[in-house]
Protein backbone atom coordinates (compact mmCIF):
# COMPACT_ATOMS: atom_id res chain seq x y z
CA UNK A 1 0.00 0.00 0.00
CA UNK A 2 3.42 2.14 1.31
CA UNK A 3 4.41 1.37 -2.23
CA UNK A 4 1.24 2.29 -4.04
CA UNK A 5 0.79 5.63 -1.84
CA UNK A 6 4.27 6.48 -3.36
CA UNK A 7 3.77 5.67 -6.81
CA UNK A 8 0.65 7.97 -6.65
CA UNK A 9 2.84 10.82 -4.66
CA UNK A 10 5.53 10.40 -7.59
CA UNK A 11 2.69 10.12 -10.62
CA UNK A 12 1.31 13.41 -9.19
CA UNK A 13 4.54 15.30 -8.69
CA UNK A 14 5.35 14.28 -12.12
CA UNK A 15 2.34 15.77 -13.42
CA UNK A 16 2.93 18.91 -11.72
CA UNK A 17 6.28 19.21 -12.85
CA UNK A 18 4.52 19.13 -16.73
CA UNK A 19 2.69 21.82 -15.92
CA UNK A 20 5.10 23.48 -14.42
CA UNK A 21 8.02 23.79 -17.23
CA UNK A 22 5.22 23.88 -19.48
CA UNK A 23 3.53 26.98 -18.36
CA UNK A 24 7.21 28.72 -17.96
CA UNK A 25 7.85 27.86 -21.25
CA UNK A 26 4.58 28.78 -22.48
CA UNK A 27 4.53 32.41 -20.59
CA UNK A 28 8.37 32.87 -22.29
CA UNK A 29 7.23 31.75 -25.90
CA UNK A 30 4.10 34.14 -26.02
CA UNK A 31 5.51 36.43 -24.30
CA UNK A 32 8.81 36.51 -26.47
CA UNK A 33 6.33 36.63 -29.47
CA UNK A 34 3.80 39.70 -28.06
CA UNK A 35 7.18 42.01 -27.03
CA UNK A 36 9.22 41.22 -30.28
CA UNK A 37 5.69 41.80 -32.33
CA UNK A 38 4.95 44.99 -30.57
CA UNK A 39 8.57 46.02 -30.51
CA UNK A 40 8.85 45.88 -34.24
CA UNK A 41 6.01 47.84 -34.60
CA UNK A 42 6.55 50.59 -32.23
CA UNK A 43 9.67 51.11 -34.73
CA UNK A 44 7.76 52.16 -37.33
CA UNK A 45 4.41 53.66 -36.42
CA UNK A 46 3.23 54.67 -40.08
CA UNK A 47 3.66 52.07 -41.15
CA UNK A 48 1.70 50.17 -38.50
CA UNK A 49 -0.65 52.75 -39.16
CA UNK A 50 -1.39 52.12 -42.42
CA UNK A 51 -1.28 48.53 -41.61
CA UNK A 52 -4.68 49.03 -39.35
CA UNK A 53 -5.44 51.63 -42.13
CA UNK A 54 -5.91 49.05 -44.93
CA UNK A 55 -7.71 46.24 -43.04
CA UNK A 56 -10.81 49.03 -43.23
CA UNK A 57 -12.08 48.11 -39.75
CA UNK A 58 -11.42 51.44 -37.95
CA UNK A 59 -12.93 54.46 -38.47
CA UNK A 60 -10.34 56.88 -40.37
CA UNK A 61 -10.23 59.39 -36.85
CA UNK A 62 -9.22 56.29 -35.05
CA UNK A 63 -6.53 54.40 -37.15
CA UNK A 64 -3.58 56.81 -36.14
CA UNK A 65 -4.49 56.40 -32.00
CA UNK A 66 -5.07 52.22 -32.59
CA UNK A 67 -1.94 52.07 -34.63
CA UNK A 68 -0.22 54.10 -31.54
CA UNK A 69 -1.85 52.22 -28.53
CA UNK A 70 -1.81 48.79 -29.67
CA UNK A 71 1.99 47.82 -30.15
CA UNK A 72 2.74 49.36 -26.21
CA UNK A 73 -0.17 46.78 -25.09
CA UNK A 74 1.62 44.17 -26.51
CA UNK A 75 5.10 44.90 -25.77
CA UNK A 76 3.72 45.44 -21.89
CA UNK A 77 1.49 42.31 -21.45
CA UNK A 78 3.97 40.43 -23.01
CA UNK A 79 6.86 41.90 -20.85
CA UNK A 80 4.85 41.04 -18.12
CA UNK A 81 4.54 37.60 -19.43
CA UNK A 82 8.00 37.00 -19.47
CA UNK A 83 8.56 38.63 -15.75
CA UNK A 84 5.93 35.93 -14.48
CA UNK A 85 4.54 39.18 -13.17
CA UNK A 86 0.83 39.64 -13.41
CA UNK A 87 0.40 36.71 -15.24
CA UNK A 88 -3.95 36.04 -15.69
CA UNK A 89 -4.36 39.69 -16.47
CA UNK A 90 -1.25 39.38 -18.95
CA UNK A 91 -2.74 36.75 -20.44
CA UNK A 92 -5.78 37.77 -20.41
CA UNK A 93 -5.15 41.39 -22.59
CA UNK A 94 -2.87 38.72 -25.19
CA UNK A 95 -6.03 36.70 -25.64
CA UNK A 96 -8.31 39.26 -25.92
CA UNK A 97 -5.89 40.66 -28.49
CA UNK A 98 -5.49 37.55 -30.23
CA UNK A 99 -9.52 37.28 -30.51
CA UNK A 100 -9.59 40.94 -32.37
CA UNK A 101 -6.77 39.36 -34.63
CA UNK A 102 -8.47 36.39 -35.13
CA UNK A 103 -11.31 38.54 -36.44
CA UNK A 104 -9.43 40.79 -38.06
CA UNK A 105 -7.30 38.75 -40.61
CA UNK A 106 -10.58 36.17 -41.35
CA UNK A 107 -12.07 39.71 -42.45
CA UNK A 108 -8.72 40.71 -44.48
CA UNK A 109 -8.83 37.07 -46.03
CA UNK A 110 -12.71 37.10 -47.22
CA UNK A 111 -11.69 40.54 -48.62
CA UNK A 112 -8.66 39.33 -50.68
CA UNK A 113 -6.47 42.24 -48.98
CA UNK A 114 -3.00 41.47 -48.84
CA UNK A 115 -1.54 42.76 -45.45
CA UNK A 116 -0.84 41.24 -42.34
CA UNK A 117 0.74 43.90 -39.94
CA UNK A 118 1.34 40.93 -37.74
CA UNK A 119 5.05 41.78 -36.97
CA UNK A 120 5.09 45.59 -38.32
CA UNK A 121 6.67 46.50 -41.83
CA UNK A 122 10.11 45.34 -41.13
CA UNK A 123 8.44 41.77 -41.49
CA UNK A 124 7.25 41.76 -45.04
CA UNK A 125 4.14 38.88 -44.50
CA UNK A 126 0.79 38.23 -46.23
CA UNK A 127 -1.99 37.11 -43.90
CA UNK A 128 -2.96 33.67 -44.62
CA UNK A 129 -4.94 30.82 -43.60
CA UNK A 130 -1.73 29.66 -41.81
CA UNK A 131 -1.66 32.66 -40.19
CA UNK A 132 -5.09 32.19 -38.47
CA UNK A 133 -3.75 28.91 -37.68
CA UNK A 134 -1.07 30.96 -35.24
CA UNK A 135 -3.26 32.71 -33.78
CA UNK A 136 -5.30 29.94 -32.99
CA UNK A 137 -2.63 28.61 -31.13
CA UNK A 138 -1.28 31.95 -29.15
CA UNK A 139 -5.11 31.96 -28.49
CA UNK A 140 -5.14 28.99 -26.66
CA UNK A 141 -2.06 29.45 -24.77
CA UNK A 142 -3.21 32.76 -23.50
CA UNK A 143 -6.17 31.06 -22.51
CA UNK A 144 -4.82 27.81 -20.54
CA UNK A 145 -2.31 30.84 -19.04
CA UNK A 146 -5.49 32.97 -18.23
CA UNK A 147 -7.32 30.07 -16.62
CA UNK A 148 -4.47 28.37 -14.91
CA UNK A 149 -4.28 28.99 -11.20
CA UNK A 150 -2.17 32.39 -10.81
CA UNK A 151 1.49 31.06 -10.69
CA UNK A 152 1.67 28.02 -10.71
CA UNK A 153 5.42 27.47 -11.58
CA UNK A 154 6.53 30.14 -8.25
CA UNK A 155 4.15 28.29 -5.87
CA UNK A 156 5.34 24.82 -6.84
CA UNK A 157 8.93 26.23 -6.58
CA UNK A 158 8.18 26.61 -3.26
CA UNK A 159 6.19 23.55 -2.79
CA UNK A 160 9.25 21.35 -4.06
CA UNK B 1 -11.49 36.86 -10.71
CA UNK B 2 -12.60 41.28 -10.97
CA UNK B 3 -9.22 41.52 -9.86
CA UNK B 4 -7.73 39.84 -13.05
CA UNK B 5 -9.94 42.38 -15.34
CA UNK B 6 -9.21 45.28 -13.39
CA UNK B 7 -5.34 44.48 -13.67
CA UNK B 8 -5.91 43.90 -17.40
CA UNK B 9 -7.44 47.10 -17.88
CA UNK B 10 -4.86 48.75 -16.28
CA UNK B 11 -2.06 47.07 -18.69
CA UNK B 12 -4.07 48.42 -21.40
CA UNK B 13 -4.26 51.81 -19.87
CA UNK B 14 -1.07 52.02 -19.02
CA UNK B 15 0.68 50.93 -22.55
CA UNK B 16 -2.18 53.45 -24.03
CA UNK B 17 -0.47 56.39 -22.07
CA UNK B 18 2.80 55.06 -23.05
CA UNK B 19 2.28 55.30 -26.38
CA UNK B 20 0.56 58.12 -26.81
CA UNK B 21 3.30 59.77 -24.73
CA UNK B 22 5.91 58.64 -26.87
CA UNK B 23 4.48 59.68 -30.08
CA UNK B 24 4.06 63.23 -28.32
CA UNK B 25 7.98 63.64 -28.36
CA UNK B 26 9.32 60.77 -30.84
CA UNK B 27 10.94 62.52 -33.96
CA UNK B 28 9.01 59.45 -35.87
CA UNK B 29 5.33 61.03 -34.45
CA UNK B 30 2.05 60.18 -36.58
CA UNK B 31 -0.51 62.62 -36.48
CA UNK B 32 -3.36 61.66 -33.91
CA UNK B 33 -6.31 61.91 -36.03
CA UNK B 34 -5.29 62.29 -39.31
CA UNK B 35 -5.26 58.35 -41.11
CA UNK B 36 -1.58 57.82 -43.28
CA UNK B 37 -2.88 57.75 -47.21
CA UNK B 38 -2.88 53.89 -48.33
CA UNK B 39 -0.92 53.17 -51.13
CA UNK B 40 -2.18 50.68 -53.77
CA UNK B 41 -0.92 47.15 -53.66
CA UNK B 42 1.05 46.50 -57.42
CA UNK B 43 -1.32 43.27 -57.51
CA UNK B 44 -4.30 45.53 -56.62
CA UNK B 45 -3.55 47.92 -59.52
CA UNK B 46 -4.28 48.21 -63.18
CA UNK B 47 -1.79 49.89 -65.87
CA UNK B 48 -2.96 52.92 -67.60
CA UNK B 49 -2.96 50.56 -70.81
CA UNK B 50 -4.66 48.24 -69.79
CA UNK B 51 -7.49 49.98 -68.56
CA UNK B 52 -7.75 51.20 -71.79
CA UNK B 53 -8.00 48.74 -73.72
CA UNK B 54 -10.45 47.35 -71.00
CA UNK B 55 -12.39 50.56 -71.95
CA UNK B 56 -12.08 50.33 -75.56
CA UNK B 57 -13.40 46.88 -75.32
CA UNK B 58 -16.64 47.83 -73.09
CA UNK B 59 -15.96 44.78 -71.33
CA UNK B 60 -15.33 46.83 -67.98
CA UNK B 61 -17.45 49.04 -66.10
CA UNK B 62 -15.26 52.35 -64.85
CA UNK B 63 -16.43 53.24 -60.89
CA UNK B 64 -15.66 56.66 -60.05
CA UNK B 65 -15.02 57.18 -56.67
CA UNK B 66 -14.49 60.83 -55.85
CA UNK B 67 -17.11 63.15 -54.73
CA UNK B 68 -20.41 63.53 -57.19
CA UNK B 69 -19.11 67.23 -57.71
CA UNK B 70 -15.73 65.92 -59.12
CA UNK B 71 -17.74 63.89 -61.32
CA UNK B 72 -19.95 66.30 -62.62
CA UNK B 73 -16.97 68.51 -63.85
CA UNK B 74 -15.48 66.04 -65.49
CA UNK B 75 -15.08 61.65 -65.47
CA UNK B 76 -13.91 59.16 -67.89
CA UNK B 77 -16.82 58.74 -70.31
CA UNK B 78 -19.28 55.66 -69.47
CA UNK B 79 -18.00 55.95 -65.80
CA UNK B 80 -20.21 55.81 -63.12
CA UNK B 81 -20.14 57.54 -60.04
CA UNK B 82 -19.86 55.56 -56.81
CA UNK B 83 -18.02 58.00 -54.05
CA UNK B 84 -16.69 56.63 -51.23
CA UNK B 85 -18.67 59.42 -49.05
CA UNK B 86 -22.07 58.56 -50.39
CA UNK B 87 -21.83 54.38 -50.82
CA UNK B 88 -24.67 53.37 -49.64
CA UNK B 89 -27.03 55.97 -51.77
CA UNK B 90 -25.39 55.41 -54.87
CA UNK B 91 -24.77 51.79 -54.75
CA UNK B 92 -28.67 51.17 -54.84
CA UNK B 93 -28.39 52.64 -58.66
CA UNK B 94 -25.19 51.13 -59.66
CA UNK B 95 -25.66 47.67 -58.75
CA UNK B 96 -28.02 46.71 -61.51
CA UNK B 97 -25.09 47.19 -63.92
CA UNK B 98 -22.50 45.07 -61.95
CA UNK B 99 -21.94 41.28 -62.54
CA UNK B 100 -20.36 39.54 -59.85
CA UNK B 101 -17.44 38.26 -62.18
CA UNK B 102 -17.49 41.97 -63.79
CA UNK B 103 -14.08 43.77 -64.70
CA UNK B 104 -14.25 46.80 -62.68
CA UNK B 105 -12.32 49.59 -62.89
CA UNK B 106 -12.26 51.97 -60.11
CA UNK B 107 -10.11 55.49 -59.63
CA UNK B 108 -10.07 58.50 -58.23
CA UNK B 109 -7.62 61.06 -58.39
CA UNK B 110 -3.83 61.90 -57.06
CA UNK B 111 -1.12 60.03 -56.14
CA UNK B 112 -2.12 59.58 -52.89
CA UNK B 113 -5.51 59.23 -53.06
CA UNK B 114 -6.87 56.33 -50.98
CA UNK B 115 -10.88 56.40 -52.09
CA UNK B 116 -10.68 53.78 -54.85
CA UNK B 117 -8.55 51.35 -52.74
CA UNK B 118 -11.29 51.80 -49.89
CA UNK B 119 -13.63 51.49 -52.43
CA UNK B 120 -12.03 48.36 -53.71
CA UNK B 121 -12.27 47.03 -50.11
CA UNK B 122 -15.85 47.22 -49.50
CA UNK B 123 -16.63 45.97 -53.27
CA UNK B 124 -14.46 43.18 -52.63
CA UNK B 125 -15.99 42.19 -49.36
CA UNK B 126 -19.60 42.03 -51.30
CA UNK B 127 -18.32 39.82 -53.43
CA UNK B 128 -16.82 41.83 -56.40
CA UNK B 129 -13.76 40.10 -57.07
CA UNK B 130 -12.88 41.20 -60.48
CA UNK B 131 -12.02 44.67 -59.38
CA UNK B 132 -8.46 46.87 -60.12
CA UNK B 133 -7.68 50.20 -59.10
CA UNK B 134 -5.91 52.63 -62.22
CA UNK B 135 -4.11 54.74 -59.41
CA UNK B 136 -4.34 58.50 -60.08
CA UNK B 137 -7.11 57.20 -62.78
CA UNK B 138 -8.47 60.91 -63.46
CA UNK B 139 -5.11 62.94 -64.48
CA UNK B 140 -3.93 60.10 -66.12
CA UNK B 141 -6.90 59.44 -68.57
CA UNK B 142 -7.14 63.29 -68.75
CA UNK B 143 -2.81 63.46 -69.86
CA UNK B 144 -3.83 60.43 -72.45
CA UNK B 145 -6.58 62.64 -74.27
CA UNK B 146 -8.53 59.75 -73.82
CA UNK B 147 -12.85 60.40 -73.89
CA UNK B 148 -14.28 62.03 -71.17
CA UNK B 149 -17.55 63.10 -70.06
CA UNK B 150 -19.41 65.77 -68.15
CA UNK B 151 -22.43 65.94 -66.27
CA UNK B 152 -24.59 64.44 -62.78
CA UNK B 153 -24.11 61.06 -62.02
CA UNK B 154 -27.29 58.90 -63.28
Amino acid sequence: MDTLASRGTAHQQGGRQVKRYGSVLLRLLLGGVFVVAGALKVLDPSAFATDVARYGLVPNALVNLVALALPWIEVLAGALLLAGCWRQPAALVIAVLNVIFLVAISVALARGLEVCGCFGAAVARKASAWTLVEDAVLLAAALWLCRTKGNTDETNRSVN
Amino acid sequence: MRGIFLRAFLIVAVATAVGFGVNAVSPRRIPWLRPPPLTVPASEQIPMEEARRLWESGDAIFLDARPVSAFGDGHVAGALSLPLEDFEGRFTAVRPRLAPEQPLVLYCDGEHCDDSLRLLQRLRSMGYTNARVLVNGWTLWRRAGLPTSKGDAR
